[in-house]
């Protein structure tokens, strides 16, 4: 690839991460953390490519209107590149970066969800330790108490003071069915980016859940069925929903 | 093809006296061919690309909504976007001990005998936070500026393993257990030291890539920022090309593999250990990420999760794919299960210390 052509594939690449640390599509893929870094990343990118043309041009010009494309040459006779340029043979490698280019301006991948869950192993809920099951605050008080699905899943586990019993939790997650037809609220838990998720999700029960479709956020408004997480169901508790209705998809899909 | 069109217009404009006759020969030989392909370059053939791409991206939306497709497109991008800000910290670096440190300093610096300046190499990964993808161009950089490639491989190991964010994710993966974190440490620093030390004994020069080894002219003073610059771009466009088929393999297998395997493996020592180890080299998680994922994995013991996190940055489909494009395949096919015998054996003696 010449070296015109790989600085505009710098210029898409660091667009494409800009793009997404700014309207909030990176969600999808990373931690929110990593916002700034995606910004300074792109920001980067975009400051070598123009600098780098910004040469070529300058080089082009003192070399009396001669096209760009013997700017690289320019250099080469100054002496200033990387390595490849002594070969002869411009890297192929720089073709792929326009991979994840697409990926992100035609594509863009949705968040993972029902296929992701469905493929995980299943894998307890951290924190098994006997010695600290009543070491779990109290649920803050009102008549429905918000959760986190991963709090939820580890309560029902672990908690020695069986806070849950009683009480009713609204649940934020979207909806699995499982290939036997049961249907789960589900969120995926992630740590750095995508590729390390595992999911966190509780049967629902008491409701109709033949309307739900797969990947359909929800929020759900039930009760624990004491004793339904047991190690032979690799800890997956039951929730007798009372209220399911349907919610747009949240900015941030993941829990942490 | 850029390069005799270029020596071509050179030689008209008076300053083929440099290039000395054989070039001038080649040139004579190849002119032929290429004044007929000149025509279309890679500059058309990336507008040719984006145009065709936004006119199908209809039919692509449809050929990727088949929810295995869709997971592993998102494990993909998410694979690229999680690495390239550590990447381009990595070509940063590269390029900053290109233009600033000359190899008179580099030399200085270091021991001058090799088995004495792999262990600081690798004490001097700590420095470097971030992820593995950084390290691999900042260790070429090192090699270029006249660091024996043994030494360069000791850091390539270390830097991702010992650093301090890594530590500190690995601190608060597995709260209350620092023995943990102090066998991930040994683990790490001892793999690159012995791998370093290996490849001192056993490595030949003709392995690597002879572009990964090539010497920088020295520069006047002036240009070091334009040095800086241009190394920098140079590495960002070809060690991310690396990247992104390390990414690819990565969402293949992350879909492919079934994840069924750990719990099939359970209770049993040796063969969990084969398998955490085998399972680091395909997931490619990021190193700060895997402490997390290993720490998740509670029906293991300790032992094959320790494998996991040694195993890991120094060796992974990622990984392999960005050795192979920057010291060159050969080097990659050798270098590769080295490591990843050397890491297994350093976790697991790390592990009977620490852990037992």
């Amino acid at each position: 690839m010449r070296r015109e052509t790989q600085n505009i594939v710098l210029v898409l690449l660091g667009g494409a991460l800009l793009k997404i640390a700014v309207n909030g599509t990176y969600l999808r893929y990373v931690k929110p953390a990593l916002q700034p870094w995606l910004i300074a990343a792109g920001t980067v990118m975009l400051v070598l490519a123009a600098v780098a043309i910004g040469r070529d041009i300058r080089t082009a010009r003192r070399a009396g209107g001669a096209v760009p494309a013997e700017a690289g040459h320019g250099h080469h006779d100054h002496g200033v590149h990387g390595g490849n340029a002594h070969l002869g043979r411009p890297p192929r490698s720089p073709w792929l970066l326009l991979l994840p280019v697409m990926a992100i301006f035609l594509v863009s991948p949705p968040a993972l969800g029902a296929d992701t869950v469905n493929r995980a192993a299943p894998r307890p809920p951290a924190a098994g330790d006997p010695a600290k099951s009543t070491a779990f605050p109290p649920l803050p008080a009102g008549d429905v108490v918000p959760m986190k699905i991963t709090d939820f899943v580890t309560r029902s586990a672990w908690d020695g003071t069986n806070a849950l019993d009683n009480r009713a939790v609204r649940l934020t997650g979207f909806v699995v069915r499982d290939p036997a037809g049961a249907a789960y609220l589900a969120r995926l838990v992630i740590t750095c980016c995508a590729a390390d998720a595992w999911p966190v999700k509780a049967r629902l029960a008491g409701v109709d859940t033949a309307v739900l479709r797969n990947d359909e956020w929800v929020d759900v408004v039930g009760t624990l069925v004491p004793g339904s997480a047991t190690q032979g169901n690799q800890y997956v508790p039951t929730l007798t929903a009372t209220d399911v209705h349907p919610v747009p998809a949240p900015a941030d899909p993941y829990e942490y | 093809m850029r390069r005799p069109a270029g020596t071509r217009r050179r030689s008209a404009g008076g300053l083929a006296a440099r290039t000395g006759t054989i070039d001038a020969v080649t040139t004579a030989t190849r002119a032929q061919p290429s004044r007929v392909r000149r025509r279309i370059t890679s500059l058309e053939v990336l507008c040719a690309l984006l145009v065709l791409a936004l006119a199908l991206q209809g039919w692509l939306n449809r050929v990727l909504d088949v929810p295995a497709l869709r997971t592993g497109s998102t494990v993909f991008v998410a694979v690229c976007v999680q690495a390239m800000p550590f990447l381009v910290l990595g070509v940063l670096v590269s390029g900053a001990i290109a233009a600033f440190m000359p190899a008179a300093v580099l030399r200085r610096v270091l021991p001058r005998r090799t088995a004495l300046a792999v262990p600081v190499a690798g004490a001097a990964g700590v420095a470097l936070p971030g992820c593995e993808c950084a390290s691999v161009p900042v260790a070429r950089r090192l090699m270029q500026q006249g660091v024996p490639p043994a030494v360069a491989v000791a850091f390539l190991l270390a830097a991702p393993a010992v650093n301090p964010i890594v530590l500190v994710a690995t601190a608060v993966a597995f709260p209350g257990r620092p023995e943990m974190v102090l066998a991930r440490f040994v683990g790490s620093l001892a793999t690159a030291v012995v791998t370093g030390w290996l490849w001192a004994r056993l490595g030949r020069p003709e392995w690597i890539a002879e572009r990964a080894l090539r010497r920088l002219p020295a520069t006047e003073g002036g240009s070091r920022w334009a040095v800086f610059a241009e190394t920098a771009r140079h590495d960002l466009v070809e060690s991310g090309g690396y990247l992104v088929i390390g990414g690819l393999t990565a969402a293949v297998l992350n879909v492919l593999v079934p994840s069924g395997w750990l719990a099939a493996v359970g209770g049993q020592a040796a063969l969990g250990v084969l398998v955490m180890a085998l399972l680091a080299v395909v997931l490619a998680l990021c190193s700060e990420a895997d402490a997390f994922v290993a720490a998740s994995l509670g029906a293991l013991p300790l032992l094959p999760r320790l494998v996991f996190l040694v195993v890991g940055p120094a060796v992974d489909v990622k990984l392999i794919a960005l050795h192979a494009g920057t010291f060159g395949r050969s080097f990659a096919v050798r270098f590769a299960p080295l490591v990843f015998v050397v890491a297994v054996g350093c976790a697991l003696a790390a592990g009977l210390v620490f852990l037992s």
